[in-house]
This record gives C-alpha cells, sequence and structure tokens, in this order.
C-alpha cells in the first residue's frame, strides 16, 4: 500500500478525472451547463458512495469476477431511486440524452466496478468513506468547472444568469469542446501538481 | 468508393467521437498493437453477442411473461444479465486455456466486459423503428437491405458489430499517433493524456462538422 496515502488526495492530487482519466464521458457530454453539471454531480455521489459503501460488506471469499457483477447489480439497483430523484429535480431534462444515456452509465462507472478493488476496499471502512467522499467531492469539482466554463462561452450565461459576454461560441455545448476543455484542464492540474 | 463510404459511416456513427463513451477503454487498447487486436476482437464479439442475446431474450420475454405487457423498464436487466453470463463465460473459458494464458487474456476479458456494459446503456437508450435502426448499423453500408429491429436478435448482432468496429476505427487512429503525443518533445503538462483528450477533441470536432 502507498505509504503517503491520504484521505484528501482524492480532491485534488488524485482527482479521478483529472489525474486518473476516469468518468470522461458524462463530463465530456453532459456537463454543458451548471445545472447539468449539478445533476450529474448528484447522481455520481449518491450512486457511487451507496454502492461502494454496501459493496465493502461483501465477503471478500467470493470471486473477483462475482463481486464485480454484485457491484454492478447492487449499483443498478441503486439506479432506480436516485434517477427519480434526478428527474423530480429537473424534470424538463427527461428524455434528454443524459437522463437515457448518461445517468446509466453511472451505474457501471470505473469506480463502482474497478476503482473499489483495487483502492478503496484495500482501507479500513472510516477511512475508505474519507477517501472515497474527497474522490466524489474532486469528481464534482471537476463537473462544475467544466459546466460553468462550456455554459459562459456557449450561452453567455451562470446557471441561467446572463453574464455579459462579447462573444458566443456555441459550439463549445457539442462533445469536441468537452474533450479540448477536458485537456486543457488536465494541463493546468499537471502543471500545478507535477509530482502526482 | 464502397469503402469511403463504409468509413464515413463508421466514423459519424463512432461511440466514442460522437458520445464519448468508451474513452478511458480505448486509451488502454491503444498502448500496443497486440493488446488492441485481442482487444478489438474480444470488444467485438462480447459487443455482437451481449446485444444479441439481449435481443433474443427481449424477443422471448412476452411469450414467458404470463400478465401485462411486458415492462420495458426490465431490459436493462436483461442486459446485464445477458453481459455478466458473457463475463462469467468468458473467464470460466479463458482458464480452460491454462494458468499462463488466463492471466495474459483476463484483463482483456475484464475490460471488454466492462466496455460492453458502457455501450450497452446506448442500445437500451432508444427503442428505434425498424428503418432508424438499420440506418444506424453497419448493413446500412455493406449494401444489405436488412430490415431489422433493435430488439432483435440480428438487429442486436448488427449493432454490437457497429460499436466494436467503431471502437477498432478509434482506436488505430489513436494508435498511430501515440508515440507522438508520449514524446519528450511535447510540453510535460500537456504529455500524454491531455494531449490525447485534445487530439480526441480535434477528431470529434471533425465527425461533428461531417453531421452538420
Amino acid at each position: 500500500m502507498n505509504k503517503r496515502f491520504s484521505v484528501f488526495e482524492g480532491l485534488l492530487g488524485r482527482n479521478a478525472v483529472l489525474a486518473q482519466g476516469m468518468v470522461i464521458a458524462p463530463i465530456v457530454v453532459c456537463c454543458t451547463t451548471l445545472p447539468r453539471a449539478l445533476i450529474v454531480c448528484l447522481a455520481f455521489a449518491l450512486l457511487t458512495f451507496s454502492t461502494v459503501l454496501i459493496g465493502s460488506f461483501y465477503p471478500r471469499r467470493l470471486f473477483y469476477a462475482v463481486r464485480v457483477v454484485l457491484y454492478a447489480v447492487t449499483s443498478a439497483v441503486l439506479f432506480v431511486p436516485v434517477n427519480m430523484l434526478c428527474l423530480y429535480l429537473e424534470p424538463q431534462l427527461s428524455g434528454s440524452e443524459l437522463f437515457r444515456i448518461y445517468l446509466p452509465l453511472l451505474a457501471v462507472n470505473s469506480f463502482v466496478v474497478l476503482h473499489s478493488e483495487l483502492y478503496f476496499y484495500r482501507r479500513r471502512r472510516t477511512v475508505m468513506c474519507a477517501a472515497l467522499f474527497f474522490h466524489i467531492l474532486g469528481f464534482c469539482l471537476t463537473a462544475a468547472c467544466v459546466g460553468v466554463v462550456r455554459e459562459i462561452l456557449a450561452y453567455g450565461t451562470i446557471c441561467g444568469h446572463v453574464v455579459d459576454m462579447p462573444l458566443l461560441l456555441q459550439g463549445t455545448a457539442a462533445p469536441w469542446a468537452g474533450f479540448i476543455l477536458l485537456g486543457l484542464f488536465c494541463a493546468l492540474h499537471r502543471r500545478l501538481f507535477p509530482n502526482k | 468508393m464502397w469503402l469511403l463510404s463504409a468509413f464515413v459511416s463508421l466514423l459519424t456513427t463512432n461511440l466514442i467521437l460522437t458520445k464519448a463513451l468508451g474513452t478511458s477503454t480505448l486509451m488502454a487498447a491503444s498502448r500496443s498493437r497486440a493488446s488492441l487486436a485481442v482487444l478489438a476482437l474480444m470488444m467485438t464479439g462480447f459487443s455482437a453477442l451481449g446485444c444479441m442475446l439481449t435481443g433474443l431474450l427481449v424477443q422471448l420475454a412476452p411469450v414467458l411473461w404470463t400478465g401485462a405487457l411486458f415492462p420495458i423498464e426490465l431490459r436493462p436487466l436483461l442486459y446485464t444479465l445477458s453481459v455478466s453470463f458473457l463475463y462469467l463465460a468468458g473467464l470460466l473459458s479463458a482458464r480452460g486455456l491454462g494458468r499462463e494464458r488466463f492471466s495474459k487474456i483476463k484483463k482483456y476479458i475484464h475490460l471488454s466486459a466492462f466496455n460492453c456494459a458502457v455501450m450497452g446503456t446506448l442500445y437500451l437508450a432508444f427503442d428505434l423503428p425498424a428503418m432508424q435502426s438499420m440506418s444506424l448499423s453497419p448493413a446500412y453500408f455493406l449494401g444489405m437491405r436488412l430490415h431489422v429491429h433493435q430488439f432483435s436478435v440480428p438487429g442486436g448482432m448488427l449493432f454490437g458489430l457497429q460499436t466494436g468496429l467503431g471502437f477498432v476505427l478509434a482506436a488505430l487512429m489513436l494508435a498511430a499517433v501515440r508515440k507522438r503525443l508520449y514524446h519528450e518533445e511535447v510540453p510535460a503538462a500537456f504529455r500524454g493524456f491531455p494531449a490525447v483528450m485534445v487530439y480526441l477533441g480535434l477528431l470529434s470536432m471533425a465527425v461533428y462538422a461531417i453531421t452538420c
């Protein structure tokens, strides 16, 4: 186990998206405005935290493959109430790609099916919960930043409030801009945390 | 001309460049040509078999389901069961190849099954009518005039083939420039993952321009 482990490392140094390249698709495609980014954050936080926590109670004696399937099934079951909550909060987005593709995708995100085994379940449960909380916070921070920048550039607003922008670049709401913006954020992260 | 239209069709329906689905797996696949070949083969097989099995179950379910209409909400469960079955079957059959080969192959099985689950979200997301479904499938550019429904055995197989081949195409495009993106002359902050993201963004922009 890494001796320099810190429960806070998931927030910035080992940020899930910027440092480890996980859960990229929802950020690239869906985080085009701050409200949409917040819905992604809420769904990710609820699904990941509850699934990883419940998964930590599954017996280690089970085969790895069986455990992974159990994590996916647990997440799929938890997805139903999470999806209902998100629909309640943003009913106008029902039927959008966010709800039809990317929220279900969060149910099988790398945190749940891969990272939980390799990183979280190797630690004591209290430490695991704290580390998981900061990893989720790191993801939410990235998603919110991408959402804010794209909303300003594409629509000239923040959370629907008009910002005085001389020029709008509506293309930045497209997936290609999500890739490029994420690349720029990653480079900035590398610059700020060169040894991580 | 046929090859060009096939290429353009695979590009414009590419799930990585248009929907960013499977980006993390793509980066793992493009590390070496050998891993790319094995992963591409498994990925295509997994997605084709997974979607085909789901199509078969969706067709059979109303027959076995006594009572009211078969609820659409249960399709993800059928898909999860299909992929889980394939995943376990793949691991068990790879185990039969011997311990050394199993240790080499198992990581590709994990990746393929994981990616198959990711791609499946799109398969389950839209209940397309037959004609739309056909235009999304390789049968459209292969010149096969098949009127297939998305949730049928051939429909599932064609969707799986399309996602698998699209993945291979994107992985080849990334593998071709990977050395340059990781070259020491690239500024340290941009080297590797950030450069790959920007490169994928440029490819995605080109596809966006074609489809708009």
